[in-house]
Order: structure tokens, then sequence, then C-alpha cells
């Protein structure tokens, strides 16, 4: 059977991309514990300015830095975006008033749109698992790290109706990162939200 | 003497119609109609030549047959006559409209109008000249060199929505994408794990009075094979995709039997045959009434047949998400374009009456006088051709020559 999903991470020229390594492991754990949908065992790194970035239509760009993109790096974001891919972005600092936050999502502003808030009642939270507050709190926001805020929602820009970019100040980047055998030390698994993340890029 | 020659002229006379042939110039449809009433109307003649700069219109030529019917022998032939047809048929399609089939001369130039307006003017070249409209507005009307084609509007599609059932995977994904995208109404049950599925509006719905078309992704589909079996064959279309044929219960569907998946040699798309880049599943061992529609070095990559009302489509690539994301050019606008083809090609047509299919007309002018009149001839002799005017002129040379005889014979004494 042809592997459908590969879990793929944005490499970018500036800031740390590479901050949550535990991150696409996890995930790819999660999907394989819970779906059936063939996954790739391991993820891939691709650059944001690399044609390589259209075979992967879905993609996860997190840090704590500035990011500032080049105009290769925009361009291609582009592209992906206006062909249907969608960009999960994961705020690392859990901070609005963080470097990371205000750059990107001026980035993201520059590149496609400006981030509106998502309703909770979005079919992202139900595309698998049912979260009906919206998305689940994190750790750090519970325990006041960051900003100091529970966000009670995502962002997104919509396209055609899909998400095509969704962002979270929620710092999902230092909730799933740890290495997916630490599950089972856990009541409840965390990274549940990740599988409706995955669903809904692969189904809507 | 007197008496001789009004019996010259009462043979002449009633030797006339028998013996006239008319040959006409048929420059407007008004002059050949006035044509027709006076050789219908008494004295008849014998045989009549049209030569035609334009197609009589179906009136006139039934007339023309009617004329030949009574015993008048009616030839045609043309100067510079185009020979012009067009055909217009509805697109299965969500935007509606019509696709326009347009035959004439290599070379000319062709303008299309409807009732509103000209639509436009098309450099016709050889081979297919279609056109796809999305709006017109009652019949349309090709013009070629003042030779008139014309076809009423035909009946347009209700679209029904498609359902695509199969697993979760990026195909399903961006095939939704391309079909809403270009506005057919998508409903989806895909599977992401055992009893797990995500859905998406009524996909539950398979009957032709809600659904157009099937789409089964994968051999997952197999689930749903007595649904979708009862719904091609009560008239729904059905695209069997990937390697769905090789579930058993889809399998009696197919137009043939899914190969060994061809790995994809590259993933390079080129702007001319984009999809030369994908894998495929090839069809082999058809069944006998399959249609292939698309084939890759000698394997075959699409089929159709119909079974039952319906038809079936089987598409060999899994993987067309590829070509919409990375492809050259207006990639996702070609991936849109071609699984609504697709999708068309295979759907349920229910149709609505056209509300102003316009005033008939022919289609196909040239065809139909062959059709009506037989093959063009040549005009009668000239020197058979008596008309009114040459009577009075034999008669006018018969008295005279009468009288030069009488004179002859009275004046024979006087030298």
């Amino acid at each position: 059977m042809t592997p459908t999903f590969t879990f793929a991470t944005a490499q970018y020229e500036s800031g740390d991309w590479d901050s949550a390594p535990l991150v696409p492991p996890n995930i790819i754990d999660t999907i394989a514990r819970y779906t059936e949908i063939p996954v790739t065992p391991a993820g891939v790194i691709v650059s944001l300015a690399s044609p390589d970035l259209l075979r992967y239509p879905l993609l996860y760009l997190t840090g704590h830095l500035p990011v500032r993109f080049t105009d290769s790096e925009r361009r291609q974001l582009r592209e992906f975006l206006e062909r249907g891919g969608m960009l999960f972005v994961d705020d690392h600092n859990h901070d609005v008033d963080g470097v990371f936050h205000k750059t990107a999502t001026e980035e993201i502003t520059r590149t496609i749109g400006e981030p509106k808030p998502l309703p909770n009642t979005h079919p992202l939270y139900s595309a698998f698992f049912k979260f009906t507050d919206g998305p689940p709190t994190t750790s750090h926001e519970l325990n006041g790290w960051g900003d100091n805020l529970v966000h009670k929602n995502l962002f997104a820009v919509m396209r055609e109706g899909r998400i095509a970019v969704l962002y979270s100040s929620k710092d999902y980047s230092s909730e799933w990162g740890y290495h997916p055998d630490s599950k089972r030390f856990q009541s409840v698994d965390n990274t549940k939200f990740a599988v409706n993340i995955v669903v809904y890029a692969l189904t809507a | 003497m007197c008496a001789l020659a009004l019996l010259a002229w009462m043979i002449v006379r009633s030797a006339a119609p028998r013996d006239s042939a008319e040959v006409h110039e048929s420059t407007d449809s008004r002059a050949l109609q006035a044509a027709l009433v006076a050789w219908t109307l008494a004295p008849e003649p014998t045989s009549v030549h049209v030569t035609a700069a334009f197609a009589p219109a179906a009136r006139e030529r039934q007339w023309l047959r009617a004329l030949a019917r009574a015993g008048v022998r009616v030839s045609w032939s043309r100067d510079s006559l185009p020979a012009t047809a067009i055909e217009v048929a509805e697109r299965t399609d969500p935007a509606g409209g019509v696709r326009a089939y347009i035959a004439a001369p290599a070379g000319t130039r062709a303008t299309l109008s409807d009732a509103v307006g000209l639509i436009d003017t098309i450099a016709i070249t050889p081979g297919a000249n279609a056109l796809s409209l999305p709006v017109t507005a009652g019949a349309l009307d090709l013009l070629v060199r003042g030779q008139h084609a014309r076809a009423a509007a035909p009946d347009s599609i209700l679209p029904r929505q498609v359902v695509v059932l199969g697993r979760a995977g990026w195909e399903g994904k961006f095939i939704m994408a391309a079909l809403e995208e270009r506005g057919w109404k998508v409903s989806s049950r895909l599977r992401v794990g055992p009893n797990v599925f995500v859905t998406q509006g009524t996909p539950i719905a398979l009957d032709t009075a809600h659904t157009g078309a099937v789409i089964a992704l994968d051999s997952s589909a197999a689930q749903y094979a007595s649904a979708i079996t009862t719904f091609e064959r009560s008239g729904g279309g059905v695209v069997l995709a990937g390697d769905a044929p090789l579930a058993a219960p889809l399998r009696a569907l197919a137009p043939g039997r899914t190969g060994t998946r061809v790995a994809a040699a590259s993933l390079a798309f080129a702007s001319a045959n984009p999809r030369r880049a994908l894998g495929f599943f090839p069809i082999v061992a058809s069944a006998g009434d399959a249609v292939p529609l698309e084939s890759r070095d000698g394997r075959v990559v699409a089929a159709a047949r119909r079974a039952g009302a319906g038809r079936v489509v089987q598409l060999g690539y899994d993987e067309t998400w590829r070509w919409r994301l990375a492809g050259t050019g207006d990639a996702p606008a070609a991936h849109r374009d071609y699984w609504s083809a697709v999708v068309s090609a295979a759907a349920y047509r229910a149709t609505k009456p056209a509300s102003n299919a316009g005033p008939a007309g022919d289609a196909a002018p040239l065809a139909s006088l062959y059709a009506d009149l037989g093959a063009p001839g040549t005009p009668p002799a000239a020197a058979l051709s008596i008309t009114p005017g040459l009577r009075w002129w034999m008669f006018a040379l018969l008295a005279l020559l009468l009288l030069a005889e009488w004179g002859s014979r009275r004046l024979r004494g006087a030298r």
C-alpha cells in the first residue's frame, strides 16, 4: 500500500525551525495508534524555498525566534497554500507579545492573509476526536507560562472554505515534545488533537 | 393563312410548357420562393434547376421535392456554398452551459451568435472545432461566408451531488477540493480507522434522485459494492479510481482488470502531458464493451463502459493530487477540469427542457440539401429552354416566314 501521509516540518532560513524535534515522531506515533491512515514511519524536513514543499500537503512550522521569510520562501509558500496545501504554525513561546508570534503572524499576513479566530464549532474539532470546547488547553497555558493566557481560539486563514493556515498560540510544540513511549505515563493522551489536525487536512 | 398561323401559335403555346426548363439563380430566399410559386402555377416547366448561392431553407427544399414528385425534373448546383454544420450539446457541469461543435471549411472564419448577439468569431481549423459556452440565449447561429447554420439550445442539465468513498488520503481530499471548486456538490464518507469514518454531506443517498456519480477511491469502497452496483444499474455514474477494481465486488463493474502498479518515472510535470509524471494502475484484460479513453506507452490508463443504464469510468491514477500541487502552469485549474470532465463523462444526466430553445433551423444546410434533392447536377441545355419571350419570337418568325411565303406566291406571276 502506498504511504499516503508523511509528516513534514518546515525549515526556514531565519529563526529556530528545529526547536521541537520530538513533535514529529510523537504525532506519527499518534496517527498510527488511533487511525489506519498509512503513515510514513519517519517525518521529513523540507525547506520552505524548495519545490519539494509541494510534495507534502500538510506542513508544520514552529520556533521561538523571529521569523522572516526570504522572497523565495514567501513565493513558494504562497504557491503551496494557493494550490491547497495546509500550514500548521505553532508558537513555541506561548506568548502573544513574543517575537515569534509577532513576526510569524506578520509573515503569514504578507504571504496569504491575516489569520482570523477560528470558531470552536469548526469541523476541525470533530474531525476525529470530539473537542466540544474548542482547542484543548496545554499545561503551559494552565501553569501561567508565556503570556499567562488560556487562548480560547486558534486562528486560521481560510481559502475556498478550507483552512489554509492554522495558527496556534497554545504551544503544542512544548505539549507534544516528548518521546512517544512516554505516552504510557499519561492518564490522558494530550496528542489526540494532532489526530484531528491530520485527519482534517486529509479529508476536508 | 391566318388560320394556319393561329394553329401554329396554338401548337407552340400548348407544347411550350412540356418542353420548357427554368434555371434559377437563388440569390435569396424571397426570390426562390417567388420562382417556386411561378413554377407551381400552370404552366409548370418540365425541369427546373436551382443554382444555389445559399442553401435553401427546409420549406423551399420540401417545395422542390414536391415539384419533383409532381413530375418536374429538379436539379441543383452550387457555386461557392460552404459545407457547414453545428451541433450543440449540454454540459454535465455544475457551471451549466453548452458545448458547440462546429464544422466548416478549414481556413474560413465563422461567427457564432445567439439571441442576444455575437458570441465569438472563430478561425476554423482542420479537425474538430469545439467551444464551451457557459451562457447562451436561445438557438445558436453559425455564419460562414453568408451561409447560416442553426441549432436549437439543448435541454439543460440538473447536476446531482458527487459521492466520494474510500480511505482518507491526499487523493480524496484534492479530488473533493477540485470538484467543489468547479461547483460540484460533494458528499463523502472517508475511512480513517476501523469503523471510523469522516462524513461530509449525505453520502448514503446513492440514488439518481440525489446523486449523479460515485467515486470509489480505492478497494476499501468495496463495502458499498452492492449499493454502488444498484445505483449504476439505475443510471448512475461510477468512477473506479486507483486500485478500487482490485476488490472483487467492484471488479464486475469495471471496464477491465487492474494490473501491477507502474511507479512514476519522475515527478517532473511537463506542461504538454503532465499526467505522464504520475504513477498508475494499468487497465488490462478489458471487457469487450470497454472503450479506452487514455493510454500511456501502449497501456490503458482510463477506460469506460456501459453496464445497465449507467456508465462506469475506470481510472488507473491514484495520485493526481501531485499534479495539482507540483504541476507547472495553472495545474490546479487543469486538475479541476480533468476531474470535472471525468465525473461528467459518467454522471447521471437529469435534464430540464430548455426554456428558450429558440426557433429550429438547419444545423447542417448543405447536408440537408443533399439529403432532400440528391447530388448536384448540371443545368438543362440552353437549347431546350423555351422561355415565354423566346416563344413569342418564334411565333413572330413563323408568321414572318408565312407572310414571306404568301408574298412570294402572290408576286410569282408579276414578273
